[in-house]
Formats: C-alpha cells, sequence, structure tokens
C-alpha cells in the first residue's frame, strides 16, 4: 500500500528467481543425467500406457541409454529386483519401479524407495501421493469390457454379461490371486451389483463370478488379444487403456469395441517411485521430470493412460483435441470410484483367499 | 591305500559340484533361509504351517497328479515312438526328422503351446469346427473340455513325449539285435523277448527317463498359467503369485512353496533310487 | 547300420512291427503337427477375410529378430559344449568309481527343474553384483558368462539324464580296462573312447539344451541381455497374429538349426558306432 511499485516489482523478481531456479535446477539435472549415461526401468511393456514411444521420446530427447528390464514383471518381481540388486551398479539394476497403489507404502516401509518431488508436484491430487514424496500416482484407468464385435455384441453394464448370449465368453485379464487388474476385475462387478456400496462390493463381486461360471459364461482362462481374436474369450474384463490398446494393434480384424460400464466404474492408480539403491538417481529424477511434464502427461493419454495431472492440464486446456477424441466418452469417466489402500486391502484379503473356494472352478 | 584312491576318485566329481555350487546351490541357498523366516528377518516356522493349508495341500495334490498322468502317459507313449524310430526298420530319414523335431518340440511349452492347443481343441478351435462342420460332431457336448485337468494333461503331453523319446532312444541303441536273434533261436515269442529281456535291460533307463519327466512336469508352470490360469491350483502358480504377484507378495511363503517341491523332488529321487537298485541287480 | 544282410523276406513278425511302427508315427504325427497347423491357420489371419503372410512379413523384417536369434544360438552352442564338457567326465566317474555319489549327483542334476529360475537369477544378482567378491555384472562380457553358467544350471537335467542314458547302454567298464590295457590316458579314454560311442545321447542332450536355452526368457530379461527369449515376450506381449507368425517360425529355425547340429555330429567323427 505505502509502496505499491516496489511491492509488485518485489513479486516480480521473486516469481523470476523461483523461475530461473527451477530452471537451473533442471537444467543441472539434465547435465547430472547425461553424465550418468542410462537408465535402467522395468516392468515397463512398450504397449501399456503408451510407454514405448515415451521411452524413444526421452532417448532421443536426452541421449540417455534405457534398459528395459522383465517389461512382463508384476508389481512384487520390482520390489524383488530392488532387494536382489542392492548392492549392484549395473544394468540389472532398477532405478525406477511403476507398482500398485498399495505397494507405494510397503515398498517406503520397507526402505527401497528415496523421495523426489516432481517440479509439478503441487497440480498431483493429495490423494494421490505420499506426503514425504517417497512414491506418487502417474496415471489411471478404469475397468472396461474389451468386446469381440464380430463374435458377440457389446454388453453395456455388468449385469449383462449373465445374460445366456454370453456363454463361454466373459475372462478376466489375469488371476485373481495374484493380479490386480483381476482383483480391481472382481471389485469392480460386486461394486455395481452391490449398487455402490463399497463394504459388501467384494462379497458381492465373488458371487457374481460364482454365478457367472454356473451360468457357463466365464471362462478361465487370462484374457490377452490373441485369445481375443482367436474365439476363445470375446469378451474380456480389462484396464481400458490395455483394451484401446489391444484394439488398436488388432486393426480391425476382429472389430474391438470399448466398453466403460454404466455401473461399478472402478479406477486403478499406479505409483512411481525411485529405487533407494538407484546406481543412476539423476537419470531417474530425469525421467520422473519428463513423466509428470505436460509432454509426458500427453503422451500417456496418447497410450490411452488418464494422467494423474487430467485435471489440472483439461483446465487449462493442454490436452490435444485428437487424443481426448480416442478415448471413451468422458461421462462414464464421471462415476469412477478411486479406492482407497484400505478398501483395496480389504479387496485384496477376501477376493484371493476365497475365489478358489466361491467360485469353484477349480479344475478336476 | 583304501583312503587315498577314494580321495583322488572324489576329485573327478569337484568340477561338477564346484560348478552346481557356485551357480545353483549358493545362489539359491537363501531361498532355504527364507523359507524360514518372516519379512522382517526374524526365525518363524509359520511359513512351512502355512503350506498345509488347504488350498495349499490341494494344490501339491493336483501338480503331483498331473505330473504323475502325464509321466505315466507320456512315458508309454514316448516309449512306443522311441521303439518305432529305432526298431521300426523305417527310412533313415525317420530317425533324425523325428529326434530334431522331438528337440524342439520339448521346449514348445508355455503360452505358445496353450495357444495352439486352443486353437486346436478350444471351442472355436479349427479341430473343433472341422469336426462340427464337415462330421457333425461336437466334442464339447460329450463333456470334454480342453480347459480341465484332462486338457491340460494333452497339452503337458506335448513337451513330455519329447522329452521321453530323446532321453530313451540312446538306451533302445543298446539293445544288440543278437540278444534278439538269440531269442528268436532258443524258440522264445517277442513277448517274451520284451518282457524277460528288453524291459530288465532297459529298466534302470526307463526309471531314470520318468524321474526327469515327473520332475520336469511338477516344476511346469507356464503352460499351465496360460491354459487354465484362474482355475487350476498348483503348486508353480501359487508361488508365483506370492514371489511375483501384484498382490499378495509373502516372498518367505513363496520360498517354503518351492522348499516343499524340492521335498517333494527329494523325495521322488529316492523312490527312484530305490527301484533303479533293485533294477540293476537284476542285470547282474 | 552293421553288418550288411542278405535281402532275404523278412518274417511276419518283423513284417507287423514295421506296419505297427508306421502307424505309431501315424498318429504321433498327427498329434505334434495338428497344433502347429492351428497355430499356423491362425497366424495367416492378420488381413481381414483374407490368408494372407502379412504376420511373417512384420516380423522377418525386424532386425531384431535376426540379432537376437544369432545372440541366442551363440549362446546355445557354448552351453552345448561347456554342458557337455562338465556334464560327460562327471557321468563317466559316477558311473565307474564313485557310484554311491550318484543319488546326490542326481538329484542336484534334478534340482533346476523344480527351482524357479527367478529366484535363481536373484540369487545371482546378490552374489555376482558389481560389489561382490566375484564382479561379473559389470560387463557385458562377464554378465555374458554369467547368462551361460545359468543356461548350462538349467540344462543340466536335460545333458545328464541323456548322457547317464547313453553311458548305461554301453559297456563302460569293458571299454576302460581295454582302452587301460592299451596304455591310454585318462583323458584319451573319454576322448576317444566315451565321447564318440555316446554320440547320440550327447546329440539328445544338445538338442533339449539348444531348445531351452533359445526359449528362455527369466535369466536373460533380468539380466538384461539381448536374446531371443526376451525378444518373444516383446513381440507376443499384447499382440494377436504376430506371436503366432513368431511362433511358426521360431520352430522352423530351431529345427533347421538342430538339423545342422545333427549333421555335424555325424560328420565329426569317423569310426562307426552305433548309430
Amino acid at each position: 500500500m505505502t509502496h505499491p511499485k516496489l511491492h509488485a516489482l518485489a513479486l516480480a523478481a521473486l516469481t523470476l528467481c523461483a523461475a530461473s531456479g527451477a530452471f537451473a535446477q533442471s537444467e543441472q539435472l539434465v547435465a547430472a543425467a547425461k553424465a550418468e549415461g542410462q537408465l535402467t526401468v522395468i516392468a515397463l511393456a512398450r504397449s501399456w500406457c503408451g510407454y514405448g514411444p515415451m521411452i524413444d521420446a526421452f532417448k532421443a530427447k536426452y541421449g540417455i541409454k534405457v534398459n528395459e528390464l522383465n517389461p512382463d514383471a508384476g508389481s512384487g518381481d520390482e520390489i524383488e529386483a530392488i532387494k536382489a540388486n542392492k548392492d549392484n551398479k549395473g544394468p540389472q539394476a532398477p532405478d525406477t519401479i511403476d507398482v500398485g497403489l498399495s505397494f507405494g507404502p510397503a515398498a517406503k516401509a520397507a526402505g527401497l524407495i528415496q523421495p523426489y518431488k516432481v517440479s509439478t508436484w503441487s497440480t498431483i491430487p493429495e490423494s494421490a501421493k505420499d506426503a514425504e514424496g517417497f512414491w506418487y500416482g502417474d496415471y489411471y484407468g478404469v475397468l472396461a469390457f474389451q468386446v469381440n464385435a464380430d463374435m458377440v455384441k457389446a454388453p453395456t453394464d455388468w449385469s449383462d454379461l449373465q445374460k445366456p448370449e454370453y456363454k463361454n465368453a466373459v475372462a478376466l485379464a489375469g488371476d485373481p490371486r495374484a493380479s490386480n487388474q483381476a482383483i480391481q476385475g472382481v471389485y469392480a462387478a460386486g461394486l455395481s451389483s452391490a449398487g455402490g456400496d463399497a463394504s459388501k462390493a467384494s462379497a458381492a463381486g465373488l458371487k457374481f463370478f460364482a454365478d457367472l461360471n454356473k451360468a457357463g459364461n466365464f471362462v478361465p482362462v487370462i484374457g490377452k488379444a490373441a485369445s481375443l481374436a482367436q474365439g476363445t474369450t470375446p469378451v474380456i474384463i480389462s484396464w481400458d487403456y490395455n483394451a484401446l490398446a489391444d484394439r488398436d494393434s488388432l486393426k480391425g480384424n476382429p472389430k474391438v469395441e470399448v466398453v466403460v460400464p454404466k455401473s461399478g466404474v472402478v479406477a486403478g492408480v499406479y505409483v512411481q517411485a525411485i529405487s533407494a539403491y538407484a546406481p543412476h538417481p539423476n537419470a531417474a529424477k530425469l525421467w520422473m521430470e519428463y513423466l509428470y511434464s505436460d509432454e509426458g502427461q500427453q503422451a500417456l493419454l496418447n497410450g490411452y493412460c488418464h494422467p494423474i495431472r487430467f485435471g489440472d492440464l483439461i483446465a487449462r486446456n493442454k490436452f490435444s483435441k485428437a487424443s481426448l477424441d480416442k478415448l471413451p466418452p468422458a461421462a462414464g469417466y464421471a462415476k469412477a470410484a478411486f479406492p482407497t489402500l484400505d478398501q483395496q486391502n480389504a479387496a485384496k484379503e477376501v477376493i484371493t483367499k476365497q475365489w478358489d473356494a466361491v467360485v469353484g472352478a477349480t479344475v478336476k | 591305500m583304501q583312503g587315498k584312491t577314494l580321495d583322488l576318485s572324489l576329485l573327478g566329481v569337484v568340477p561338477f559340484l564346484a560348478f552346481a555350487l557356485l551357480f545353483m546351490l549358493l545362489p539359491t541357498a537363501y531361498l532355504m533361509l527364507g523359507a524360514f523366516q518372516d519379512a522382517q528377518g526374524a526365525f518363524t516356522l509359520a511359513n512351512v504351517a502355512g503350506l498345509f493349508e488347504p488350498a495349499v495341500l490341494e494344490a501339491y495334490a493336483i501338480s503331483f497328479k498331473i505330473s504323475l498322468a502325464s509321466t505315466a502317459i507320456a512315458g508309454v507313449l514316448g516309449f512306443a515312438l522311441a521303439w518305432a524310430t529305432v526298431l521300426g526298420r523305417l527310412p533313415g530319414w525317420i530317425r533324425p526328422t523325428i529326434t530334431t523335431f522331438s528337440g524342439v518340440a520339448s521346449n514348445f511349452a508355455g503360452v505358445p503351446l496353450a495357444f495352439a492347443f486352443l486353437a486346436t481343441l478350444g471351442r472355436m478351435g479349427l479341430v473343433t469346427l472341422l469336426l462340427r462342420n464337415c462330421c457333425g460332431i461336437n466334442i464339447y457336448a460329450t463333456g470334454f473340455s480342453i480347459l480341465s485337468f484332462f486338457g491340460l494333461t494333452l497339452s503337458y503331453l506335448y513337451f513330455q513325449i519329447p522329452l521321453m523319446l530323446l532321453i530313451i532312444t540312446p538306451a533302445l541303441d543298446g539293445l544288440k539285435t543278437e540278444w534278439r536273434e538269440a531269442c528268436a533261436c532258443l524258440g522264445g515269442s517277442s513277448l517274451q523277448y520284451w518282457r524277460l529281456i528288453a524291459i530288465p535291460v532297459l529298466a534302470p533307463s526307463l526309471l531314470g527317463a520318468l524321474l526327469l519327466l515327473f520332475a520336469n512336469a511338477f516344476g511346469a508352470v507356464a503352460t499351465a498359467y496360460a491354459l487354465t490360469g484362474s482355475s487350476l491350483n498348483i503348486v508353480p502358480i501359487l508361488l508365483y503369485a506370492q514371489i511375483r504377484g501384484d498382490v499378495l507378495h509373502n516372498p518367505n511363503l513363496g520360498y517354503a512353496m518351492a522348499l516343499g517341491m524340492i521335498v517333494i523332488t527329494g523325495l521322488a529321487n529316492a523312490g527312484y533310487m530305490l527301484l533303479r537298485s533293485r533294477a540293476d541287480r537284476r542285470l547282474r | 547300420m552293421s553288418a550288411a544282410r542278405p535281402a532275404a523276406r523278412p518274417p511276419q513278425g518283423v513284417r507287423a512291427s514295421r506296419w505297427g511302427a508306421w502307424l505309431a508315427l501315424a498318429l504321433g504325427s498327427s498329434y505334434f503337427l495338428l497344433p502347429l497347423l492351428a497355430t499356423f491357420e491362425f497366424s495367416l489371419r492378420m488381413q481381414r477375410g483374407v490368408y494372407s503372410f502379412e504376420a511373417y512379413r512384420i516380423v522377418l523384417s525386424d532386425p531384431l529378430f535376426q540379432s537376437t536369434f544369432s545372440y541366442s544360438i551363440v549362446m546355445a552352442l557354448l552351453t552345448i559344449v561347456v554342458g557337455a564338457l562338465l556334464v560327460v567326465p562327471t557321468a563317466y566317474w559316477v558311473h565307474l568309481r564313485l557310484p554311491r555319489l550318484r543319488p546326490l549327483v542326481e538329484f542336484i542334476t534334478l534340482l533346476p527343474l523344480v527351482i524357479p529360475a527367478i529366484v535363481i537369477v536373484y540369487g545371482y544378482l546378490r552374489m555376482y553384483n558389481s560389489s561382490a567378491l566375484i564382479p561379473l555384472t559389470g560387463s557385458a562380457t562377464a554378465t555374458d558368462f554369467l547368462l551361460m553358467c545359468s543356461y548350462v544350471t538349467l540344462s543340466l537335467p536335460y545333458m545328464y539324464r541323456a548322457v547317464d542314458t547313453g553311458l548305461r547302454s554301453i559297456d563302460v567298464r569293458t571299454l576302460t580296462e581295454a582302452a587301460e590295457v592299451l596304455g591310454a590316458s585318462r583323458y584319451v579314454i573319454l576322448r576317444s573312447v566315451i565321447f564318440p560311442n555316446i554320440r547320440a545321447a550327447i546329440l539328445s542332450g544338445a538338442f533339449l539344451t539348444f531348445a531351452v536355452v533359445l526359449g528362455e526368457f527369466t535369466m536373460a530379461s533380468l539380466l538384461d541381455r539381448p536374446s531371443f527369449g526376451p525378444y518373444l515376450q516383446l513381440v507376443g506381449a499384447n499382440r494377436a497374429y504376430e506371436p503366432s507368425a513368431l511362433a511358426v517360425i521360431a520352430f522352423l529355425a530351431t529345427w533347421a538349426s538342430m538339423g545342422l547340429i545333427q549333421l555335424f555330429g555325424r560328420s565329426a567323427h569317423t569310426r562307426p558306432g552305433p548309430t
């Protein structure tokens, strides 16, 4: 009030300082990362969320070699890999991990990851990150139906799957005793039949699949693009981004429809973290900066994954219209439920223990 | 003197034992230890106790059953094919073709094998559709399903039979034609030849081959996972769920399961040793 | 084949056995070829509505296919040589002098079948990492060596069983004694007497080893080596038609390679042995 001009000048100077500070820091980071020369990632399948093009773009932009370990790895594998490589500085030691939500706190408790807050930290929703910066959600997707439209009509909701026209047709994309995708699938089915009541979802989900199995609609094969095209599993319950990626790779042969169910829309968040024993910590940090930059988040969207900064970027109109159009209608995502850690753990307990007994698909 | 000879003899196996120690036993030693530890590293028998839960016991039972079934069937069929190849007086190009094919087929397992069987005998499989369209036979109407214990065994045979064939063929080479002729001279029939001469001579090799087949099937996981993944409970699948999975992640329990598998293999090996020493004695 | 025989008409029993052999072969062939046929048929369906070799074109034009396949072939050949050199003397020795050690040795050779490969490779990373006594993960060559050792471990069951069966079918004791009487040293006995006589058995073991190495995925992937297994996984992960085409191509290429090994094994020695 007394010196408005000075006040404004000070503010401007401060902002400039902060911006250039961040800018200088990232230049330092880039130099340090380039000095390290390589980055080792694990469990990043090239077709998952468009990781392939992302890794290639990162390589081209910074000239850093990327070692892609075991793209088939599950979250448990990644944790074991960090543990096994504690003393290893070679290219077999993962620098970063991409794991399911529940593995973030577990890895932190085991002292396997180190904290790092990316420059866009403030735009990541609170519920999807660790307050101290050890792990941070990067993207999410919802469970959808992947349908071989040449063989069956696309269902619109979970209850449709019980109909006789889906005999020998419905499969999960994983083993409900071991795969996050499959467990969330059972949970989502339950959420739909329990009318949105999360506490009853697991039990209802098990019952849903028991009925599905009794009606002869459930196929106990792990659904993949090949089994979808060949006809063994015409309907697969999988993450929308996987379903859309499969649809693209099949190129209309057969025709694939991806449908987000009307009820029981469950979203799954995957988190990133840097290994506490990373041989190339600066390259790892640069990779994180890349993933959480506008460019990286757009790349995730190109791979059909909803980036975690979706809300922020959509408000600022930062996404390309073409990429938004390729996604299923946004209305389907509006009702997405994000299970909390506690809900996920409870669901895991119930579903993994009781799957064999309740669904009774134990083959004789 | 005796002591000295024994010492030098033992030197002969030192390279093998050293290799086994460095590249198999020591690296997996912590697995043995891990089976008796909990997540924090303290000693516990909880994991071993976990092996006796009904789900795990049932998994062991099914693993055992499928290994036994595929070994028995592959043993017989593999032997028959080996006999045909070596002693069937077939054209000379047959044997190398069959043995090289068996080499490839012996490792054709996992996702490609499961997919191949789904593409052949699945509900939309080539053979299924062919039988339905040309001869009106619907094999699924008879209660058959490739996604069953029987179907899984059928697919296991794809790598078990070639393994049997490759292992037993050199043994069949050792059956001298003179023995057959001598038997015929003495008025013995084909059946007597096989029962009294050939089988006893081959017995130790047969037993060894069967033991290998059993262990091979017991440890196989990729095919079962790809074919009957979420419904069939075999130990390696449970093991992987604990060590690798997205969800359960109690690696110590996984190690305990692996230890259980090693114990069962050891028992099978002991049984084989017993039978083989008897067979060896009969030959003397 | 042994000494030439006059071409007399084979007796009834033998003709019947030849019929039986052809029947067994026919049934066996249909069981083994039908699934391959089904895979092949599926791989031709890449283009909607027509049969085409599109999937094959895509797979074969990928430079990664050739580089990973050649890498794996070289590793496989190395594994076979090292494996044979490790197993044959050991099996011979156990057979001849240490029969009481046989249960232990056989049990050890069975272990790689039941210990998950992923546990073994994590063990390697703990024991041979860059900060350990024997750092084997630092350079590409050292890691290649470690990978080869892991392959030898994985193929141990098959190689040992094949060689053991082969040794059983020849009279090791008599041959050794005869050679010793003629003044041969241990090394000469192994090289000139034992190895040639169990050639068929070693070949069996070699085929099994070759197939194992070519398809192996876990070790190569976690040790970060560019072998064929991880490449198969890369292509097969989320595609439909290319993996089937790749399976057929890999099958045929592996079969051809084994054919070459067979030819080499045949011509590499001149002394006639049991065929």
